[in-house]
């Protein structure tokens, strides 16, 4: 026994994640190892099933080609299932010579409104083929995405902003207001996308209000930059509860003397708002600004909420967004939800790393 | 500029229905700041030297009583338009901006009044035939030049590209003065400025707040809990307790002739020795020794003035340089000596005097031979004063 060298084992220590420095002696933690992994596990195997697993399906799937999801059969790996996203090519299928249709692929147009078979086709050698269109993101959903994120962020950040700030200096009322302002956040998104329905409808208050007739916001048909103002404002009042929350813990966290020092330098209340309080709320302003662009860029809830449909009208796709497309290709083609949900994801982090390098000069901690 | 501050008072409201009282932070504070001084506003903390620096800041409203400028009432003026200049006591730089920024900020919000000129350079003049009045920003030059000329006074050019967490607590301060100094303020306000440095940075600082003062002229006024910083740099010393005014003077007069216990206490460390005494027939006793003997001039004076020198149980206290050992002298104090510190240039004699009501600490010249174990002493009478039993009392003698 003497000459056997016993070999140091190394072991993934899961408690050295937690500690910059490893300062506790390596007797103690590999003693609470087991422990630590005892206590995560519930949490570990949950997220393994429902958050990494599909995370890592969706990648997959996004490359099979013709995947049916119910006898998960598919024809090998491809890159098509973008291309149908992207709406550059589209399905056509062509008569073989037994009779029997094969699926081809070719460049596709976006001029098409809806899905499936859009013309049948006698070719001069007397071949069959049947051109079918696929819902891609180009010509509604991503615009529309792309739209919602860039008048909401902003819009709701300034809102929210201007908001706290009032709270944050009013004496009097100040609890009973901060509840008004959170209620929306505690409302069921559908439920208070009804009542938005009912203030946006042709015959609703909202027009009886600013006395517009029975101008069309949401149904009949609207233009899409009416339903898209109604759908904004929803999205804003809705996201608005979430950052005032945020805002309004970082205000109280500003030492109030940096107010007395600004008051003593002379400082207006506008300059002191814009060269104190934005600088200094600057890591809540890039956590909200992160999060609700991702929020945003997720849009769906909202637009069944008010519209119930994809549209200002039935048929319409005009209020189309990126993840109700993959939601919609979720019980047809499951591939190309999965494809679109692979591009939403780098689009965001795509967004994500553009704020992180921006903010970076600008954010002070 | 001329600070008078008149029948100052400030309360806070307590909460009746919790049985919280109202307090009285500053109590009918009455105070002069001649132009061009620097005044120490002196006491323990919790005795309203900062409520009353805020209120002549502008930042808190009295509840009573006003404050003037020179010949103008600021009492109820906004404190940007006091022309005030306030370093905090943990400084407030903003954390944000460089310290280049953090001084030119006041500047940037600053408005210049300058006569309009015509193209010979001569001022227009309006309808009433006075110059004509322009208000202008300064320009980024403008700003340039006087960030670098006051940034020079405190010596801070080399870190005017530095954020406020890269420097030290020194530096910070001296950033906050200029700070404070930049757009020119008639009066210039300090809010424990030292407390945060170490005690070999808080000497030079003090040294240097004192030259700054005295290089700009500005009209000061100073808080501080620490009696020895407010003594050295300070014209003029206002100690205060409990929001009440105890005494107003000259430093080196204050801590010679201290009103009552609590200043003669408070000032000067390490701080008197108080011993039980009493007044019997006109001299001054602490047990057996006669200590002291009331002059005529100070009995008369006392006469004047109301105070009672009867027969009477006093507190005696004697400053801890208030006595000598002399062996060719009669001595009047005898006491046992504990421990003997020594200090380099004095010795520190630690005594548990049969008598005593605090510690009881002396400092004699160095060269003076003593060793533990009874001690002979005598007195100086100047350094000893007669205090009442009573708590706020006058000083007797």
């Amino acid at each position: 026994m003497a000459n056997e060298v016993s070999k140091p084992k190394r072991r993934f220590n899961i408690l050295s994640i937690f500690r910059r420095k490893e300062r506790v002696s390596a007797d103690a933690g590999e003693r609470n190892n087991w422990k630590a992994w005892l206590y995560l596990a519930p949490t570990i195997i949950l997220m393994a099933v429902f958050t990494f697993y599909p995370l890592i399906n969706t990648i997959v799937i996004a490359f099979l080609k013709n995947y049916d999801y119910i006898s998960q059969v598919h024809e090998g790996f491809t890159m098509e299932n973008f291309g149908v996203v992207l709406g550059l090519v589209g399905r056509s299928e062509m008569m073989n010579a037994d009779g029997i249709y094969e699926s081809i692929f070719r460049w596709n147009c976006t001029r098409f409104e809806s899905d499936g078979v859009v013309g049948i086709y006698l070719n001069s050698e007397g071949v069959v083929s049947r051109a079918y269109f696929t819902m891609n993101v180009i010509r509604y959903a991503f615009p529309n995405t792309l739209l919602i994120t860039f008048i909401t962020v902003p819009l709701s950040i300034i809102i929210a902003l201007l908001i706290s700030i009032g709270l944050n200096s009013i004496p009097a009322f100040k609890k009973f207001f901060q509840t008004i302002f959170f209620i929306p956040y505690v409302t069921n998104a559908i439920a208070v996308g009804m009542v938005f329905a009912v203030l946006f409808d042709y015959k609703g208050i909202l027009n009886y209000l600013l006395g517009l007739g029975t101008l069309t916001w949401i149904d009949q048909a609207a233009p899409a930059w009416r339903g898209m103002i109604a759908l904004c404002v929803y999205i804003i009042w809705h996201s608005l509860p979430f950052k005032i929350l945020i805002f309004l813990s970082g205000l109280q966290n500003i030492d109030k003397q940096y107010y007395d020092a600004a008051k003593i330098d002379c400082a207006g209340k506008m300059k002191t708002m814009l060269n104190v309080t934005v600088p200094l709320l600057s890591p809540q302003i890039l956590y909200i600004m992160i999060t609700s662009f991702i929020g945003s860029f997720k849009e769906y809830t909202s637009v069944v909420g008010l519209f119930g449909q994809q549209g200002t009208s039935p048929g319409s796709y005009n209020m189309y967004t990126v993840v109700y497309y993959i939601y919609d290709m979720v019980n047809s083609n499951v591939q190309y939800g999965a494809a679109a949900a692979v591009l939403l994801f780098l689009v965001i982090m795509l967004f994500t790393a553009i704020q992180f390098k921006v903010s970076k000069t600008r954010v002070h901690y | 500029m001329e600070i008078r501050i008149k029948n100052l008072t400030k309360v806070f409201p307590g909460n009746p229905k919790k049985g919280i009282p109202d307090t009285r932070a500053v109590d009918d504070l009455n105070i002069l700041v001649p132009d061009g001084e620097l005044v120490g506003l002196l006491g323990p903390s919790g005795c309203g030297k900062s409520t009353t620096l805020y209120m002549i800041a502008g930042l808190l409203e009295p509840s009573d009583g006003e404050i003037w400028f020179g010949d103008e009432d600021v009492t109820d003026l906004e404190p940007e338009k006091r022309g005030i200049g306030l370093v905090f006591q943990n400084y407030a730089l903003y954390p944000h901006m460089t310290v280049y920024k953090n001084v030119a900020f006041p500047l940037t919000n600053l408005r210049i009044q300058e006569p309009v000129l015509d193209e010979n350079g001569n001022p227009v003049l309006d309808v009433d035939g006075n110059p004509e009045i322009k208000k202008r920003k300064l320009t980024k030059d403008e700003i340039d030049k006087i960030v670098r000329e006051t940034s020079k006074i405190v010596q801070i050019e080399q870190y005017l590209e530095r954020k406020p967490n890269q420097l030290s607590g020194g530096q910070q301060q001296r950033v906050a003065i200029a700070r404070a100094l930049v757009k020119k303020p008639k009066v210039l306000l300090l809010d424990e400025p030292l407390s945060n440095l170490d005690a070999r940075l808080r000497l030079q600082t003090r040294e240097e707040i004192r030259h700054i003062q005295q290089s700009t002229g500005i009209t000061t006024v100073f808080v501080t809990h620490d009696q020895e910083e407010a003594m050295s740099i300070s014209d003029k010393i206002v100690v205060m307790k409990l929001g009440v005014k105890q005494q107003e003077g000259v430093p080196q007069d204050v801590y010679n002739n201290p009103c009552n216990k609590f200043v003669a206490n408070f000032l000067g460390t390490p701080p008197i020795n108080l011993f039980a005494g009493r007044i019997q027939g006109g001299k001054v006793y602490i047990g057996e020794d006669c200590v002291r003997e009331i002059t005529p001039e100070e009995m008369e004076q006392a006469k004047a003035e109301g105070r009672n020198l009867s027969d009477q149980d006093v507190t005696v206290g004697i400053r801890p340089e208030g006595i000598v050992i002399d062996d060719n002298a009669k001595p009047n104090f005898h006491f046992k000596v504990d421990r003997i510190l020594t200090m380099g240039r004095d010795i520190m004699l630690m005594s548990d005097q049969e008598f005593r009501l605090s510690d009881t600490k002396f400092v004699i010249d160095a060269f003076t031979k003593v060793s533990v174990g009874e001690v002979q002493a005598q007195v100086k009478p100047h350094k000893c004063l007669v205090f009442s039993l009573e708590e706020g009392e006058p000083r007797l003698v």
